[in-house]
């Protein structure tokens, strides 16, 4: 029973990492709908960001976490205005702004591997919550109440943001039909700007805490949350937060689960079948809506 | 007095072309370095190429492969991707300095340059790649140690020294070189009567081990052994310790290198793993010799890969000086194939065999608290 | 001379590489050219590389006799794959796709009888570089035979606007059906010749490489034509061959910065038949001059 518990905690620790990707990445694909191959790079440097925060400048944990965020965002909106924004005015579509995200990806990958001296570093012994909880028998490390705590804090304010504040209906607006919502009286750059901050800033916090969760930050740190966030987005449905949440806390389970008690050896496997299954039978995902094609 | 001197002379003259015939002809002598400087395993790249850096320029300032004769390295880079090292070997082999090529940290890429070297009559001689079997002759040779047999007698000798009753292992289920090993290892456990209470499987792409650590911890096992590269091994003993895991660990020399101390800690007491060379427990003046060069050098200790790196350089050196006259890369391969014994090694040690690099002695060693390899277990 | 010479042994292997990215791209197109973004060539690619592989490998034929069979195994594929997700919105189709590559990977680490798990397959054979080119150009006639045929015709319009295409009478599924066999034969082809090329398939060889290599050369090259994935496909593989020898320290970046820079100022891709059309027109003659 006590590994039981320890497991399904391990498993929401996981997954919400993998639940705040996801609700960046499918912000960006729902709202400016790009399939953005460097998501994951936002991570990585903001993992790298926050490293350099805490060792070079001594800043606390809390402080270095905003650091961390702030670069990801900082990161996603650099990226968008240099990389998206000119295609925007020439109608690219989804296939451009893929090509330069791969672009992208590959600069800012490699800029990361020179970054760390191409080593996977980690934070320094004593700066990070790293201590480890006992709750009777049960271990519980203290990241991980963390990592959860934030997962649920980013889920719920960007729902609060996209379903009860103006901005957050600006938002949708843009993501459905952008010439339709400058016509609305919604500035359609400010919109954008901010949907790339918001959706770089939650991957960066991702990265961060996966970063301290893993004593490793490199430049492949994005690249695992980039696949998992992915079936998360798709598993969840794009539009709505808290599928992508959901479905990124229960991939983290499902994953654990499966490699403890089936086959560790096939655990990735039926994440990816599961993937496949949700794309085949359920492609909007557990709370998407149903999406209609323009005539 | 003149009659002394003129048979002194005369005797100089006698030896003086038998040195030469030792020697290459005057010239620069290029080796084509497939490096891995970037990518996923670029920690490992760069000390390969450090180490085989610093023994080109030794050679090249000592004339040890003959008075005039410079040997140099022309690099390209692969990152590690097997598309990349073709055309990276190819475009090393078009060079008409060069006269021999070095290549490969990952087997697979190993296997997609050998047959390239071999229709292209170039010698090949691997710095990294651990799959036992790739040296074919005349042109393809290996200075990799093998990791595989020391890991059986490392674990024999931890079972030995700690006598546990059950074990878990940690595998990269994604590599078969470690499957191999830590399949060899349990053999060898369990006919000591050492029960496998576990096995875990990683893949070298993880990042995050609590889970993994867990599932080991459920089994409450007295000795844990892994079989991984170096991010997942590092991430796993993290994930053990942390747990309050106080039992022996048993690892492989990916845990060898200083930034492995760095990381890990205090997490590092009673972890023990089988290395070939170690920079803090080198006994011959070669290895003491090189240690001191490399720090100068570089700045940091030389770890396993740079020794293999270096004796890729020393061992085509060796092949060159023993070619009179002007050397061509398929007169380098016949040489090369039949050299068993390396001249300037720093193992204290070290012979061919097949085409394969051997040490005699495995060293089994722990980190010590101040962060120096020291054998294991440690003197109490 | 002699220069000529080095030049060409250093460089005959990327365009080994050109000619098999080029498949990878043709495929890519084939789908792409009914309106379907689809990263599915690359599990083609893989089924047709290992099946025509231990074809080869099993009854030591010819290389280039069992590129039917390559071909064959992937075109079945592709159907099968087109039956379960062309019922998919496009945005949707995309993901499924990824999701395949991803699975294509667990599938080949764990098929081990067929794909020598983790251990990698040796292929100790390969195809001169002649050959290549040869194939590439019967595939290139193949395209254009097809583009300017009815099929040309109508998935062109449904790639256009699928609605007007059905009630003009075409079944834009069976044009996508047909779309995607022929993706799936180009793609099975091109990963035996990857397979011929690297001499070894590791479980990686299949993976996010080629996915996003073919896609690259679609769109650098222009995805309006053919002929843009044939050019994509030269300009993707010789960019980082490029950046090695102009700058080998930041070759990396520097590959990733043209990348970025060709999208920037030209984003509807190198060969852009619409823009040939536009300066071709007597508009433009007129205004030239007097000559007009």
């Amino acid at each position: 029973m006590q590994l039981f518990i320890e497991q399904l905690i391990n498993g929401c620790a996981l997954g919400s990492l993998y639940a705040m990707f996801a609700v960046g990445f499918g912000l960006v694909f729902a709202t400016l709908g790009i399939l953005n191959a460097a998501h994951g790079t936002y991570a990585s440097w903001a993992a790298i960001a926050a490293l350099y925060a805490t060792e070079q400048m001594g800043l606390p944990f809390p402080l270095a976490l905003l650091a961390g965020v702030i670069a990801g965002g900082v990161l996603a909106l650099v990226v968008d205005q240099i990389g998206f924004q000119p295609l925007r005015g020439r109608g690219a579509g989804m296939m451009g702004a893929l090509i330069t995200s791969i672009a992208f990806w590959i600069i800012l990958d490699s800029l990361a591997g020179l970054a760390t001296g191409q080593q996977s570093l980690s934070f320094p012994p004593g700066t990070t919550p790293s201590r480890m909880l006992h709750l009777g028998p049960i271990l519980l490390p203290g990241i991980q109440l963390v990592s959860i705590g934030a997962m649920l804090l980013v889920t719920l304010g960007m729902h609060m943001l996209m379903r009860h504040t103006r901005f957050g209906s600006a938002m949708r607006a843009v993501g459905w039909n952008g010439t339709a919502a400058a016509l609305g009286g919604v500035n359609p750059r400010m919109v954008v700007v901010a949907t790339a901050f918001l959706a770089g800033a939650t991957s960066g916090l991702a990265g961060v805490l996966a970063g301290v969760a893993t004593q490793n930050v490199s430049f492949a740190l994005g690249q695992g949350l980039m696949l998992k966030g992915f079936a998360a987005v798709v598993v969840g449905g794009y539009d709505d937060v808290r599928g992508a949440a959901v479905a990124g806390v229960s991939l983290g389970v499902l994953e654990v689960m499966s490699a403890q008690y089936l086959s560790s050896s096939l655990r990735d496997g039926i994440t990816y079948v599961l993937l496949l299954g949700f794309l085949l039978l359920r492609p909007r995902g557990l709370f998407g809506r149903a999406a209609f094609v323009r005539a | 007095m003149s009659g002394k001197l003129g048979a002194v002379l005369a005797v100089m003259a006698l030896l003086a072309p038998a040195g030469a015939a030792l020697a290459a002809e005057p010239g620069d002598y290029n080796i084509g370095f497939v490096t891995e400087n970037t990518g996923p395993i670029a920690f490992a790249g760069l000390s390969y190429w450090h180490g085989a850096q610093l023994a080109a320029e030794e050679i090249s300032a000592s004339g040890y492969i003959g008075k005039g004769a410079k040997l140099g390295l022309v690099d390209k880079e692969s990152g590690s991707d097997p598309a990349r090292a073709i055309q990276a070997l190819r475009g090393v082999i078009a060079d008409r300095t060069v006269i021999a090529t070095s290549c490969c940290i990952l087997s697979p890429v190993a296997g997609s340059l050998k047959p390239i070297a071999i229709s292209s009559k170039i010698p090949l001689v691997i710095f990294g790649a651990t799959a036992p079997g790739l040296p074919q002759a005349p042109f393809v040779q290996s200075m990799t140690i093998l990791p595989g047999p020391k890991d059986v007698a490392t674990a024999k000798r931890a079972a030995e020294v700690t006598k546990p009753k059950t074990a878990a292992y940690f595998v990269a289920a994604d590599n078969d070189a470690f499957k191999a090993r830590m399949a060899a290892a349990q053999r060898e456990l369990e006919a000591m009567g050492v029960k496998t209470a576990a096995v875990v499987s990683v893949l070298s792409a993880d990042t995050d081990f609590t889970a993994a650590a867990t599932q080991a911890m459920g089994v409450k096992p007295d000795m844990v052994l892994v079989y991984a590269t170096q991010t997942p091994a590092v991430g796993i003993v993290t994930a053990l310790r942390a747990r309050d895991f106080g039992g022996t660990i048993v690892g492989n020399d990916v845990l060898s290198p200083d930034p492995v101390f760095k990381k890990l800690g205090p997490a590092s007491k009673d972890v023990m793993f089988p290395i070939s060379f170690s920079a803090s427990m080198v006994k011959s003046d070669a290895g003491k010799a090189f240690v001191a060069a490399y720090r100068k050098s570089f700045n940091a200790d030389p770890d396993i890969y740079s020794a293999q790196g270096y004796a890729v350089a020393y061992f085509i050196a060796q092949g060159l000086k023993s070619i009179p006259g002007k050397p061509t890369r398929e007169g380098l391969a016949e040489a090369l194939s039949k050299i068993t014994v390396l001249e300037h090694d720093v193992y204290g040690g070290e012979r061919i065999v097949e085409g394969q690099a051997e040490t005699a002695d495995t060293l089994i060693v722990s980190w010590s608290p101040e962060g120096k390899l020291a054998p294991w277990p440690s003197a109490q | 001379m002699e220069a000529l010479a080095d030049f060409w042994a250093a460089y005959q292997s990327t365009l080994g590489f050109v000619v098999v990215n080029a498949f990878f791209a043709l495929s890519a197109y084939a789908a792409l050219s009914t309106g379907v973004l689809s990263f599915a060539t690359v599990a083609y690619a893989a089924f047709g590389g290992f099946i025509g592989a231990q074809l080869v490998l099993q009854t030591g034929i010819d290389p280039l006799l069992a590129l039917p069979a390559a071909g064959l195994a992937g075109a079945g594929l592709a159907y099968a794959v087109g039956l379960l997700f062309l019922r998919l919105e496009g945005h949707w189709m995309a993901l499924a796709s990824l999701a395949l590559v991803l699975i294509t990977r667990v599938v080949v680490l764990n098929a081990a009888t067929l794909t020598g798990g983790v251990n990698g397959l040796s292929v100790p054979y390969e195809v001169s570089l002649g050959a290549l080119v040869v194939l590439l150009l019967i595939a290139m006639f193949a395209f254009h035979r097809l583009s300017v045929s009815w099929y040309g015709i109508a998935s062109r319009a449904v790639r256009e606007d699928p609605a007007v295409a059905a009630s003009l009478g075409m079944v834009p599924r069976r044009v996508q059906t047909i779309a995607f066999v022929i993706s799936g034969a180009v793609g099975g082809i091109g990963g035996m010749l990857l397979a011929l090329t690297l001499q070894f398939l590791a479980p990686d060889t299949f993976f996010i490489n080629i996915a996003f290599t073919m896609i690259a050369a679609v769109v650098l090259g222009g995805s309006y034509h053919w002929v843009g994935a044939v050019i994509g496909a030269a300009v993707f593989t010789a960019l980082p061959v490029v950046m090695q020898a102009l700058v080998p320290a930041i070759q990396d970046v520097a590959n990733g910065a043209a990348l970025l820079l060709i999208m920037i100022f030209v984003p509807r891709g190198l060969f852009d038949p619409r823009a040939l059309a536009l300066r071709r027109t007597p508009v433009a003659k007129a205004a030239g001059g007097p000559h007009a």
